[in-house]
């Protein structure tokens, strides 16, 4: 979890730069636990990495001596780039603070980039798990219905009657029917998966789809849907992406009701961002776990159900959108995860 | 106690539950039953599987219980869990959309006959439900 106060055991770092060194820093430090990331300085108000910063409530300057001399940090990284403010820093620096510069900031930068990669490997691996649970889910869908067509035709070699044969025939039609719809939505979402880029997207809109995938990965016959969408502006992000959000939500909501109660999907507006909550009637988040639920390979599914890395993946997304995610249980009450994403107008760039 | 009407002395070559809440898998293998000589009855989830069987104080009585595994209300698992506890003679068998290994192992672990995956051919059906049918008998016998 991110930390979310001050703290004084932390480390407290100034970020100068707010390109994408600076970004991809602010990105990782404000997720790690230990690290305060107490402000970044870009000349350029605009620069992604301050827009993220605004976003996630750390405070921007524009100047960084101005935000320096607060004397605030323990660690001032400098990736500006800038070779002539190097050696102002050495002059006009708090003296407790140590500056990170040149070629050590460079070597951090190249750590960052590599957890990234290594970031983007997990959530390669959470795919692969989530479209194996879908693939037993899709091939239930369509065997059913294959049944139904060579289970049928095998009769129709030896029915005579001719009442019978059409009747066996319409059954046929329907089937055939049946498992072109399944591969028609399929190719909608891998089309949808490929293609995706970053566009306005309609989070009610989302959550419908969400529900419509998440059907193939868990049993909803039993589970009552209830929407409670506001009309809220759109944000910004790939479709793909808000889908594996959503998609990862309900398909725990439903596992942890064990298939059975009500799942409630909202969106609301709330302090200029957009929020959507997905809530179970399951029996809620014990209390010395609830503090984990975001922690990367934790599970409480049985081994080979779960990878652990759906939530922490969640997480991250909705972190890099500049967005933020909550959950609240109590024992016996069910469980309530809220993910509030900034409206379209104010949302960084996503790289 | 013996819950089947099927003996070599009686008629015909014994009853089968079939539980599938699809209506055209059911039907798929109404006739194929049918048609090999069987009685079927129907039920289309768990739980009305479950009534089926029981029905008030005249306990129906079958000879092999066909139970898909993903339904509603009442899901396979759970009727094969009460089929088992409360007619240990009656073969189960499955049939399911699922090509799952280890769900198979697991359910025939609990003693259900044999794992069918949908579309099973006719021959391969009958040919379970034929063994199944023969150990039905030599349960029932021992008794």
């Amino acid at each position: 979890m991110p930390p979310t106060g001050p703290n004084p055991q932390s480390l407290r770092v100034v970020i100068l730069g707010g390109g994408r060194g600076g970004t991809a820093l602010l990105e990782l430090f404000t997720r790690s636990p230990g690290v305060e990331v107490v402000g970044i300085a870009d000349m350029n108000p605009e620069a992604p990495g301050v827009r993220l910063a605004r976003n996630l409530r750390v405070p921007t300057a524009t100047d960084a001596f101005a935000l320096i001399a607060e004397d605030r940090a323990d660690v001032i990284v400098d990736v500006t780039g800038d070779p002539g403010l190097g050696e102002q820093l050495a002059r006009r620096k708090p003296a407790r603070a140590e500056v990170l510069g040149g070629s050590s900031a460079l070597l951090v930068w190249k750590l960052v980039q590599y957890e990234q990669d290594l970031r983007d490997q997990l959530i390669q691996v959470e795919k692969l798990a989530t479209i194996g649970t879908m693939a037993s889910g899709i091939a239930h869908e369509i065997n059913n219905p294959l049944y139904a067509v060579t289970g049928l035709s095998e009769k129709l070699r030896k029915e005579t009657r001719p009442e019978v044969i059409r009747d066996y025939v319409e059954e046929i039609i329907q089937g055939g029917r049946r498992i072109a719809s399944i591969v028609r939505d399929l190719n909608a979402f891998a089309r949808r998966a490929i293609e995706s880029h970053t566009c306005d997207i309609d989070l009610a809109q989302i959550l419908e789809e969400s529900v419509k995938m998440a059907r193939r990965a868990v049993l909803l016959d039993e589970v009552s849907v209830v929407m409670r969408c506001d009309s809220v502006p759109p944000v910004r992000g790939r479709p793909e992406e808000v889908m594996q959000i959503f998609v990862n939500l309900v398909t725990n909501a439903v596992q942890a009701m064990e298939g059975r109660g009500t799942l409630t999907l909202s969106t609301a507006c709330a302090n200029g961002a957009v929020q959507a909550t997905v809530s179970d009637t399951g029996p809620g988040i014990p209390r010395d776990i609830i503090g984990k639920v975001f922690d990367p390979f934790f599970t409480t599914k049985e081994q080979g159900k779960g990878t652990g890395l759906g939530l922490h993946i969640v997480r991250d997304i909705v972190t890099r959108y500049g967005g933020r995610i909550s959950v609240e249980s109590a024992p016996g009450q069910g469980a309530s995860f809220t993910v509030s994403l900034p409206a379209t107008a104010d949302s960084p760039a996503v790289t | 106690m013996t819950w089947g009407l099927h003996t070599k002395d009686t008629p015909g070559n014994g009853r089968i539950l079939i539980v599938d809440d699809e209506s055209s898998i059911r039907k798929v293998l109404r006739v194929t039953l049918t048609d090999a000589g069987y009685e079927v009855v129907e039920a289309d989830h768990g739980g009305r599987g479950i009534e089926v069987i029981r029905s008030d104080d005249n306990m129906l009585m079958v000879d092999v219980i066909i139970c898909d595994i993903r339904m509603p209300k009442i899901n396979g698992l759970e009727a094969i869990d009460f089929f088992r506890q409360q007619f240990p003679s009656v073969p189960i068998i499955v049939l399911t959309g699922f090509p799952d290994t280890k769900m198979a192992t697991n359910l025939i672990t609990k003693g259900v006959v044999d794992y069918l995956v949908k579309p099973v051919e006719d021959a391969k059906l009958l040919a379970s439900v034929k063994a199944a049918m023969a150990q039905r008998l030599g349960l029932v016998q021992d008794h």
